[in-house]
């Protein structure tokens, strides 16, 4: 099985998650993807989060979010502060579909890489940039984080307890927002292409992204000048709505009850006669007029109970219910992984790292599945492959390349970032806990 | 007339509330030709809150206005043998049909994939739902926050000592009607080189599983359980409370914070100081770091703040009200609010392009359709049913 996007190449340069996440969705379907990295420039995922936290030897090949965000994608190294890798560069755009890049474009204009650039080197080019604020305006140039396009977008705004300040994920998560936007662009631009042979330039505006994500606010302000407060897990309609303790350390089962059925039905669960009779709780208006009431009812309630069990329990009775799962229940869930939505990837011997499973993708295609998993590239792992197979490069201009600097196999300035001991992030609450048998549960679970 | 990425697609839309016809909504702003096909009560989206001036009409659904720009609409009752007689008819001319009921309805309505494959065997048949069509909990119930939960983000969403917490609104819903979209150009790319139909399976549960940092990973690679971060008040990026409202500082990280340039830029100078000036000093003085800041943070204007900041390269970002957000001077620069006219609405402003093409711009042709408001061009002049045949299937209820 080659994929639906079989065929189709694409040069990336990007960074961290916005771009490197899209085009990694495109590749797992079968699209050819050769990301660009520096070695002057250490890529941060690849020198943080490393296997077992060991630092030591090419740690720049060990970083957990690298594995996670490059899978399927070939890996070359070029220098573009030279004019050398800028001209390899212009060849793999020659003979590209679609160039991906996620700086500002401040550092884009610099290298000469516009889309009016490239289109002289390559007519049809797709070029994507993907940027916090969007490639023009006055706050084009401004760098920015996941957490500062939350913010800018107006999601964080109304996200946060009852009564308290606005609150953000603790993942970028307008890059994951934006790069699955950047994959739909990506797919309608080539759709066009198709049909009229017409490349174009797509210009993601993280913030963009992430504000056509929220109408229930901006539409409301829009019409009504009205925004809402801040509603901690409480929703606009629904009554009991929240995130309740279950038994155990840190242990949380959800529920959202839309009906009098489902009401009924949590009464009997949960073995509460008195509140099924209560005509403060009799029709979905009064529950949620007194959802603060009923909350705290429901919390000393769930208490004993495990969450799993609670979850299947109210299940059973029609009742949407759902664990709060830590990473280690995420990995092991019955239900992802009847679906198989982790797989297994093998990686380089040199590395150490035993094969382990990866998140796949939201959509599984009948015809067309996935590619079968292969480990993100070593640093520089596809240099002689690509160089050499597409444009021709002979064994001497490489070694020439090599002694130039222009193309390496390890960061010129190796720095990792060495994150305290697992014990000192569980003092430090960073860490809920750390199990030492972890590898032997992973093999066990996803033998590969 | 503008050039259309999409444009030649026939997209027959049985979706309903949130994560379906935003994946439909992408098509048709980018050109697809997009059917709604409502039930005779109309998708329940219609009775979803906010509504203009809160008049809970159906046509006056905010978010369903929104969500279903530049669509067509039928009505259609898929539990009646005419029903699904004109939706038959309408699957031998889409490309696309998408839809998001509960996995067991499409089958119970005699309209599972096999079946409709063969009425069209190059049909690309997208199905969203809570869990996917396979597994254990595929018959399971969900909310927005159930998906929050069972995908792995709530855990590490929150407060360290309190409940875990989701983002607000339907967050999940959009992830899942955008990959939605995405996989289904996926497979009407195939369509369009091979003629090949097929079906695509896309779960709420896994588009919240599929985008997330350091989760699994930290448990695969060192066998770590990652919680809700404490909240260190001398942690240099934590949101902080200006005179207006809250902002992100963000000096940089690791090797790109230089302190003086922090201290100089603050304009600080009891930061100057060996009890602030290295990570561990930092780390070890963090409650009086955290004061100080705080309050010399609280009496700023989050504005001047974060574009002083940008002069100097610091990356800070601003926490926007919807007010804040509508006023934006960069998404006024880039026109992303434009103004749509609704027969029962008027003209208001709504959310725009979420990027921007080149060739084959974002536009908004059409507001969202009344219920059924194409019955008669669809039904009756392009299936070909006279008047007579309309009017009888509306006594019957069946439009």
């Amino acid at each position: 099985m080659s994929g639906p996007l079989a065929g189709i190449r694409i040069i990336e340069m990007g960074q961290l998650i916005a771009i490197p996440f899209a085009m990694k969705l495109l590749a797992d379907m079968g699209a050819q993807v050769i990301r660009l990295e520096s070695t002057g420039r250490l890529e941060s995922y690849r020198a943080d989060s490393v296997y077992q936290n060991d630092v030591s030897g090419e740690f720049w090949n060990k970083g957990a979010n690298f594995y996670e965000q490059n899978r399927n994608k070939l890996g070359i190294t070029l220098d573009l502060t030279k004019p050398e890798g800028l001209q390899v560069l212009r060849e793999l755009i020659a003979v590209a579909d679609v160039f991906s890049e996620n700086f500002t474009p401040r550092v884009i204009k610099n290298f000469g890489l516009e889309y009016e650039d490239l289109k002289k080197i390559k007519p049809d080019i797709i070029m994507v940039s993907s940027t916090g604020y969007g490639f023009y305006g006055p706050w084009a140039n401004f760098g920015a984080t996941g957490p500062a396009t939350e913010g800018a977008a107006g999601l964080a705004y109304q996200t946060g307890y009852l009564g308290g300040p606005p609150v953000m994920a603790e993942i970028p998560y307008t890059d994951y927002t934006s790069g699955e936007h950047t994959v739909f662009a990506v797919m309608a631009a080539l759709m066009h292409r198709l049909r009229t042979g017409q490349g174009q330039f797509v210009d993601i505006s993280q913030t963009q992204a992430t504000s056509a994500t929220i109408p229930e606010v901006l539409m409301d302000y829009s019409a009504n000048g009205r925004s809402g407060q801040r509603m901690g897990n409480q929703d606009t309609a629904m009554s009991p709505h929240g995130c309740y303790p279950c038994r155990g350390d840190d242990r949380w089962l959800t529920m959202a009850v839309a009906t009098d059925d489902e009401w009924q039905a949590v009464c009997r669960v949960l073995g509460q006669e008195g509140w099924a009779a209560d005509p403060r709780f009799e029709d979905s208006l009064s529950r949620w007029k007194n959802r603060d009431e009923l909350d705290a009812l429901i919390g000393p309630v769930t208490s004993p109970w495990d969450a799993h069990e609670l979850m299947h329990a109210l299940q059973k009775e029609g009742v949407a219910a759902g664990a709060v799962l830590d990473s280690k229940d995420l990995l092991f869930d019955p239900h992802l992984n009847e679906r198989e939505f982790y797989e297994v990837v093998t990686h380089h011997d040199s590395t150490g790292i035993p094969p382990l499973p990866y998140a796949g993708r939201p959509w599984k295609l009948s015809k067309t599945p996935a590619v079968k998993g292969k480990a993100a590239p070593l640093m520089g792992e596809h240099n002689a492959l690509v160089l050499s197979d597409l444009l021709g490069k002979t064994a001497g201009e490489l070694a020439a390349l090599e002694e130039a600097g222009i193309i390496g196999y390890g960061p010129t300035n190796p720095r990792p970032v060495q994150r305290p001991s697992l014990d000192e992030q569980v003092r430090q609450g960073r860490m809920q806990r750390y199990e030492t048998d972890f590898e032997e549960q992973v093999r066990r679970a996803f033998p590969g | 007339m503008t050039e259309r990425a999409l444009e030649g697609v026939k997209v027959l839309d049985l979706t309903h509330h949130i994560a379906g016809p935003y994946c439909t909504k992408l098509m048709a702003d980018f050109g697809a030709e997009v059917l709604k096909v409502e039930r005779p009560g109309g998708d329940p989206a219609r009775r979803m809150a906010p509504f203009l001036h809160d008049e809970a009409d159906p046509e006056k659904s905010l978010v369903f206005a929104y969500l279903n720009t530049n669509k067509q609409s039928v009505t259609l009752n898929l539990k009646s043998e005419k029903g699904i007689q004109v939706l038959k008819s309408l699957v031998e001319e889409s490309d696309v049909l998408v839809e998001n009921f509960a996995p067991k309805v499409m089958p119970s309505l005699g309209l599972d994939f096999e079946t409709l494959h063969q009425i069209n065997p190059s049909l690309v048949m997208t199905s969203i739902s809570n869990f996917g069509q396979t597994g254990p909990y595929r018959d399971y119930k969900a909310a927005d926050i159930v998906e929050y939960a069972l995908g792995g983000l709530m855990y590490i969403f929150g407060a360290y000592d309190r409940e875990p917490l989701k983002h607000a609104f339907n967050q999940a819903q959009f992830k899942a009607g955008t990959d939605a979209a995405s996989a289904t150009l996926m497979a009407t790319y195939h369509q369009r080189l091979t003629g090949e139909g097929q079906r695509v399976d896309v779960s709420i549960q896994e588009a919240v599983a599929t985008g997330l940092r350091d989760v699994v990973n930290n448990f695969t690679y060192t066998g770590a359980v990652r919680r809700r971060q404490p909240n260190h008040s001398g942690d240099l990026t934590r949101m902080r409370a200006s005179a207006d409202g809250h902002f992100l500082p963000n000096p940089g990280m690791g090797a790109g914070l230089n302190w003086d340039n922090v201290v100089d830029f603050l304009g600080l100078p009891e930061l100057d100081d060996e009890k602030f000036n290295t990570p561990s000093a930092r780390l070890a003085n963090a409650e009086e770091l955290g004061r100080i800041l705080d309050e010399y943070f609280i009496k700023q204007n989050k504005y001047d703040i974060f574009y002083a900041s940008h002069k100097r390269r610091f990356i800070f970002g601003v926490v926007q009200s919807p007010e804040e957000v509508m006023a934006d001077p960069q998404f006024q620069a880039r026109n992303y609010f434009v103004d749509i006219d609704h027969p029962a609405l008027g003209t208001l402003k709504y959310p725009g392009a979420p990027f921007e093409m080149s060739a084959t711009p974002w536009e908004a042709r059409s507001p969202a359709p009344t219920l059924g408001e194409h019955n008669q061009e669809v039904i009756g002049q392009r299936l070909g049913h006279t008047p007579e045949q309309l009017a009888q299937m509306r006594a019957m209820q069946i439009i």
